[in-house]
């Protein structure tokens, strides 16, 4: 039932959480498949577990992490971090379903066209979207000059170094994220249900409520969760569109290791982040899990 | 949908051990070089010094003006980078794989630097210093270059005859109702002396800087909303030339740069601040005989440092180079006697002493509170 929503939703998890054996498969001797895992064991071990343990010596330096935590800086980028990745979260998520809905419901070749231009602006670099908004938005930027060009404002609206631009680039970057597990979860609805909800004379709004709206409800969480864990490690978009009271706590990284070198606080700050981000990772493994039993079943 | 796991891995993987890029980056290339370079006991001429500077324009003049003749003087060559940081000096010569040469330091960088023990001390039987001024010798570094900051605008804005003569002008919304950039950082940057001049302070009353009397000058004037910060040296002339802003702070260079390639910009030096830039070599450089002949070669070779000096409008710590500038070329220089009434001097002393809590003040200051 899930097999087509789980895979989707799941890769990036699994892959960013490292070797997850195989479940419920059929049993093998015990050393092949760890023969199987060795390139992607020893590959984490250097590449990934070191660092890591790298850092967590380091951040025990210097009273690291009441240090950090003391930082008014640090506070304010986390209640940021928090706040940014909240409302992106919940613009994405909107958006996303809107626009899932509206590929599913259109025929296979709308649909192709419609895909092609979500996996776009996906394959574009987060950079190059960035630019692109700050060209827009500036005070002499499209926007502006469309606005003003029309009489509906007299002199610039500050559309760019702020909030409301930073989370307009970041849902443009998150968009994906969203559309591809919600779309998932509505290509798994059975036809016949609203086929059958409509023969006993519900409408348009009683099936979307009672039929399509708690049959994602799995896939929407699933989205709304990855897409909140990616927005907590946002490090670009703050800087290339925010303005200094938008940074978030991989900014406050940055500049406890470049401008203040201190690299004990850069690495606590590093792992208390990483530390939020596991918790919310077996959250989501946990609601991906749930929602394939409770559709299973 | 692999691209998609990918991406979104590696980008959370990179930043949360945003610490250790500086370490691991430079990791595969240290690889190729580790085996051959300690059985190098000179400077051959096949060596290549690796030399880390600030990028943009400056590294272009850099390499016509000095590099470049040392290579054809010596047969030493130099591979010369934009990313030079003191975080990135610092985690090289932690992890023993130090990458860089010869790396380039503002003042209260340096100061820390050898406070944190990170330096190797200068050769000067290597470095003659016959032409090296005696401010500029120092036992870790030398203080190389001296260079001016500046408030520079838009021309097309703004006409040099409106153009603001000194910092209250600057910073004055009435006069000027647009966005300034100013540069988010203050290891080099100095509009906190610059909010100081601004309310009146004389030049010799900024030290020891009042940062809280002008963080509150700045909220007035212009106010946090009239203001937006830079992070990089290249980024105010794309913000100039771009019309983002009319007005920036800038560095005389840079704005000199610019005017050559074209660029309608313009600023002035009177109210600028003279500060000055260190080379030092990283404990553990691989090339560091190298590095201090370049250095003898930057302090004393007259044509090359005249090249320098007339081609960036900056002063190289070379005085048989200042001894064959004309007299209009020298009188626009940062250390010109000419400008010496109006313009501050800063105390790097201070910095070095103040640079981490003012920065962590000025970054919460920018953010609100």
């Amino acid at each position: 039932m899930t097999s087509t929503a789980t895979p989707v939703a799941a890769t990036p998890v699994t892959a960013a959480v490292g070797a997850d054996p195989p479940r419920g498969r059929p049993r093998r001797p015990r050393s092949a498949w760890l023969l199987l895992l060795a390139p992607v064991l020893v590959f984490d071990a250097v590449l990934f577990l070191t660092p890591i343990g790298r850092l967590v010596t380091q951040s025990t330096h210097d009273q690291a992490y009441q240090r950090v935590l003391k930082d008014p800086l640090v506070v304010r980028s986390m209640l940021n971090t928090f706040e940014i990745s909240a409302l992106s979260t919940l613009a994405t998520v909107v958006i996303g379903y809107l626009l899932a809905v509206v590929i599913w419901r259109r025929g296979p070749l709308m649909r192709v066209i419609l895909f092609a231009l979500v996996l776009l602006p996906f394959w574009t670099g987060v950079l190059v979207k960035n630019f692109a908004w700050a060209v827009l938005l500036q005070d002499n930027g499209l926007v502006n000059s469309a606005l003003q060009g029309l009489g509906i404002t007299d002199g610039p609206l500050a559309l760019l170094h702020n909030r409301f631009a930073v989370i307009v680039g970041m849902v443009h970057y998150l968009l994906p994220y969203a559309v591809f597990p919600i779309f998932a979860a509505l290509a798994a609805i059975d036809d016949r249900l609203e086929l059958a909800a409509r023969s006993l004379g519900a409408g348009e709004a009683s099936v979307f409520r009672r039929i399509i709206l708690p049959l994602t409800v799995p896939g929407v969480s699933a989205a709304g969760l990855l897409v909140f864990i990616i927005s907590t490690g946002f490090f670009i978009t703050p800087v290339v569109l925010g303005g200094p009271g938008d940074m978030m706590i991989a900014n406050e990284i940055d500049f406890y290791a470049r401008q203040l070198t201190d690299f004990a606080g850069a690495s606590a700050l590093a792992l208390l982040l990483t530390l939020v981000v596991s918790v919310l990772v077996a959250a989501y493994q946990r609601i991906l899990r749930a929602g394939g039993e409770y559709e299973a079943g | 949908m692999v691209e998609n796991s990918d991406r979104s891995m590696s980008r959370r993987t990179l930043l949360r051990t945003a610490g250790f890029t500086a370490l691991a980056a430079p990791f595969a290339g240290s690889l190729l070089t580790a085996c051959s370079s300690k059985s190098t006991p000179s400077a051959k001429p096949n060596t290549t010094v690796t030399v880390t500077s600030y990028g943009g324009s400056y590294n272009d003049q850099l390499t016509k003006t000095l590099l470049k003749p040392f290579e054809n003087k010596t047969g030493i060559r130099s591979t010369l980078l934009a990313n030079t940081s003191l975080a990135g000096l610092k985690a090289q010569v932690r992890s023993g794989d130090v990458q860089w040469d010869l790396v380039e330091l503002t003042a209260p960088e340096y100061l820390q630097a050898v406070d944190e023990g990170l330096l190797e001390k200068f050769d000067y039987s290597i470095i003659s210093d016959k032409g090296l001024p005696s401010y500029a010798r120092a036992e870790y570094g030398i203080k190389y270059l001296s260079f001016l900051f500046v408030m520079a605008w838009d021309q097309t804005h703004i006409p040099d005859a409106r153009a603001p003569r000194n910092w209250e002008q600057f910073l004055d919304k009435a006069k000027y109702p647009t966005k300034r950039s100013v540069y988010g950082q203050l290891s080099d940057s100095s509009i906190l002396e610059a909010a100081r001049l601004a309310e009146g302070v004389p030049f010799d009353k900024i030290y020891p800087l009042d940062v809280d009397a002008a963080l509150r000058y700045l909220a007035r004037h212009p106010g946090r909303d009239k203001l937006i910060y830079h992070t990089a040296n290249q980024e105010p002339i794309q913000q100039l030339t771009s019309g983002e802003v009319a007005l920036s702070t800038s560095f005389n260079n840079r704005i000199n740069a610019a005017r050559k390639d074209g660029a309608k910009l313009n600023f002035t030096a009177s109210n600028g601040v003279v500060a000055g830039d260190y080379f030092v070599v990283p404990k553990g450089a691989r090339n560091k005989e190298a590095a201090f002949r370049l250095m003898d070669f930057m302090s004393n070779d007259a044509d090359a440092g005249a090249d320098f000096d007339r081609t960036t409008n900056l002063t190289l710590a070379n005085t048989r180079a200042l001894a064959k500038l004309p007299r209009e070329v020298a009188d626009t220089l940062p250390t010109s006697p000419k400008l010496a009434d109006t313009i501050l001097v800063r105390d790097d002393a201070w910095w070095a002493k103040n640079l981490k809590q003012t920065e962590q003040r000025f970054k919460l200051w920018q953010a609100g509170s």
